[in-house]
């Protein structure tokens, strides 16, 4: 069957311009044929001009990512006929998100140098034990087995909303990179990391739009990643920073009255000063009668019961917490 | 009693700062005969916060709520995308882990409720296009909003994680499409359609959220939107209540009227602009109303 191909394209390097045009190829494509060989048989014949990344052709060394149909996949396990029946179309692009180079080739410079701020080693407390080496249980290890899968092939950051907007932001595969360390037992920095990682453009900037765990091509779930960095750094105590503070607000919310009281959690989480700040716009809010109450917020039916599950959930953390330590 | 009942959830955005959804949902339930069955001692499913601080205390709140609607026997319909994300998450990894379910359960079972993991979640929008059937809405509608050209927002929380959401499809998404034409609409196709309005991060990183709301607004704007609408309370705050502060970030006038789903259906099936809430907006949609 034959499928036309629109590729865009572009050469900064020769032209000193990134000026993106489309190009079309038709390629004669056969049942599980994948679009990294229909881009190979694109340069192979018909244009030898065309770049793109590739190596393994087996989804493990994470070069040959690009966009899809407006979705970042990796080329090597993305079969044509599949994509070309959903979609009506073969629209191929550089991952987004990432400065190109050439055609379908980006810089990789800004997703590595992020990588290098998460400090991608273990920086253990000590040498460990010195007749045997650390051991770790096999629990202790799942915590960080999905953060390990990744190729670094950068389909999380390309699909990644606040990235988009935020070039600074640390972005999803250098966070789920920061788990693998922080979520290690042998981690001596622990602290230091988190703090780092609460920072302006650190893990709280997340708008949780979930494309980073859907288009992630080896299940690493940078999301769930982010997540837990979260839990770590408000166990450790880290809360100098707006992100931990709006959820402290919202976790003390639903405790007292069983759901999310908006007018206590905008003043908790910034505070006198800023809050002072929003009355323009409270105004405007009170005048369309979306206002909510800031003194009488009524708990739901059952509250104790809410309560009680808190009480018991704290408990079961600080028994874990004490097994550890003993541990 | 209706053919279809549901344990009703609105959720938290739904009963206050956004309660025209709320009202607007349960008028055009009784319109359409579908049957709402309110859920008084039902906690906030933590928005996805409750994760970040513990996520045992995320799936044990959520284990609590699935619980009443599994004594109710009913299904959960919620009008919220982020409750229906948190609540789909919780439940497929209570499903999915027997343990984890055991474990959850003694904690939920010192307040005497069990969960069996017998409960779906689905959304308004979900309940339409597939429960009700968009065949059957069609017959019901009184003024098809034939004049309008809407583009669909769906939010985050309504496509993905699509493994945990089993409904629709991420990067082919029909429902909410399906819904504006089957009201008699005319959909506008946009590429921010299925990306985040940033609602998250609005306390935490409010340049991030105003900026992503703003390229949203014109994004659909620029290709030829009257209006927008979303099956998301959290999306309404920041495209409605946030637009001002888009434009004066972005230098530029948007004023594009945002509905709720529900005020979308409920246009359609006749109500006014005072039964649908619109009065509660801060883009007013008077001005694309003219025709009714």
């Amino acid at each position: 069957m034959k499928v036309k191909f629109k590729i865009r394209r572009c050469d900064p390097i020769r032209t000193g311009r990134c000026e993106p045009y489309l190009q079309a190829y038709t390629v004669e494509v056969t049942e599980g044929m994948t679009v990294l060989e229909a881009l190979i048989e694109i340069a192979a014949g018909e244009d030898p001009t065309l770049a793109f990344r590739k190596s393994c052709r087996s989804a493990i060394c994470g070069s040959c990512a690009m966009t899809i149909n407006g979705f970042p996949k990796l080329s090597c396990n993305t079969q044509v006929l599949p994509e070309w029946r959903k979609r009506g179309e073969m629209l191929i692009e550089p991952l987004r998100n990432h400065p190109v180079l050439k055609d379908l080739i980006v810089d990789q410079t800004p997703f590595w140098k992020k990588m290098d701020k998460v400090t991608p080693y273990l920086t253990p407390k000590d040498e460990g034990p010195a007749e045997k080496c650390y051991l770790i249980s096999r629990q202790e290890a799942r915590m960080i087995d999905r953060s390990q899968k990744c190729i670094m092939c950068g389909c999380c950051n390309a699909a990644c909303n606040s990235l988009d907007i935020d070039s600074n932001f640390i972005a999803p595969a250098a966070s789920a990179k920061a788990w693998r360390f922080v979520g290690d037992v042998r981690e001596g920095q622990l602290r230091k990391r988190l703090e780092r990682l609460s920072d302006e453009h650190g893990v709280w900037d997340c708008v949780r739009c979930i494309h980073c765990t859907q288009y992630c091509p080896k299940d690493v779930a940078p999301l769930e990643a982010i997540e837990r960095l979260r839990s770590r750094a408000m166990a450790e105590g880290v809360m100098e920073n707006e992100g931990a503070i709006h959820v402290s607000a919202l976790v003390d919310s639903v405790k007292r009255v069983g759901r999310l009281d908006e007018a206590a959690m905008t003043f908790k989480t910034l505070g006198f000063l800023r809050s002072l700040g929003m009355i323009p716009f409270g105004l405007k809010m009170e005048i369309h009668g979306k206002m909510p109450h800031p003194i009488i917020f009524p708990a739901i039916e059952g509250i104790d019961e809410v309560k009680k599950i808190y009480e018991v959930v704290e408990k079961r953390a600080k028994k874990r917490r004490k097994k550890k330590k003993r541990g | 009693m209706a053919e279809l009942n549901y344990a009703y959830y609105p959720g938290c955005a739904s009963q206050a700062i956004t309660k025209e959804s709320n009202e607007t949902t349960r008028r055009v339930s009784e319109l359409l005969d579908i049957g709402l069955h309110d859920m008084p001692r039902a906690n906030c499913c933590g928005a996805g916060l409750i994760t970040d601080y513990s996520y045992e205390l995320s799936l044990a709140l959520n284990a609590r709520i699935f619980a009443q609607a599994e004594a109710m026997g009913m299904d959960i319909m919620t009008i919220c995308s982020t409750c229906l994300m948190v609540m789909n998450t919780a439940n497929r990894d209570l499903k999915n882990d027997p343990a984890l379910l055991k474990e959850i359960n003694k904690i939920i079972g010192d307040v005497g409720l069990k969960y069996s993991g017998g409960v779906n979640i689905k959304q308004l929008l979900w309940v339409l296009a597939e429960d009700y059937g968009l065949e059957r809405l069609k017959k019901k509608i009184k003024k098809p909003i034939n004049w309008l050209k809407v583009a669909p927002f769906y939010g985050c929380h309504s496509l993905r994680p699509s493994d945990a959401l089993g409904f629709d499809d991420p990067e082919k998404p029909w429902s909410l499409e399906a819904t504006i034409s089957a009201l008699g609409g005319e959909v506008v196709e946009y590429g921010g359609k299925t990306k985040c309005c940033g609602f998250q991060v609005d306390l935490v990183a409010e340049d991030t959220a105003v900026e992503m709301t703003g390229t949203r607004l014109l994004d659909a704007k620029a290709n030829g939107a009257d209006c927008m609408v979303t099956p998301c309370p959290f999306c309404h705050i920041n495209l409605d209540n946030y637009q001002g502060m888009a434009e004066k970030k972005l230098s530029q006038k948007i004023s594009m009227p945002v509905f709720h789903l529900s005020q979308l259906v409920g246009l359609a099936l006749g109500l006014d602009a005072d039964q649908l809430g619109l009065g509660r907006h801060l883009v007013s949609p008077e001005g694309i109303l003219k025709g009714t």
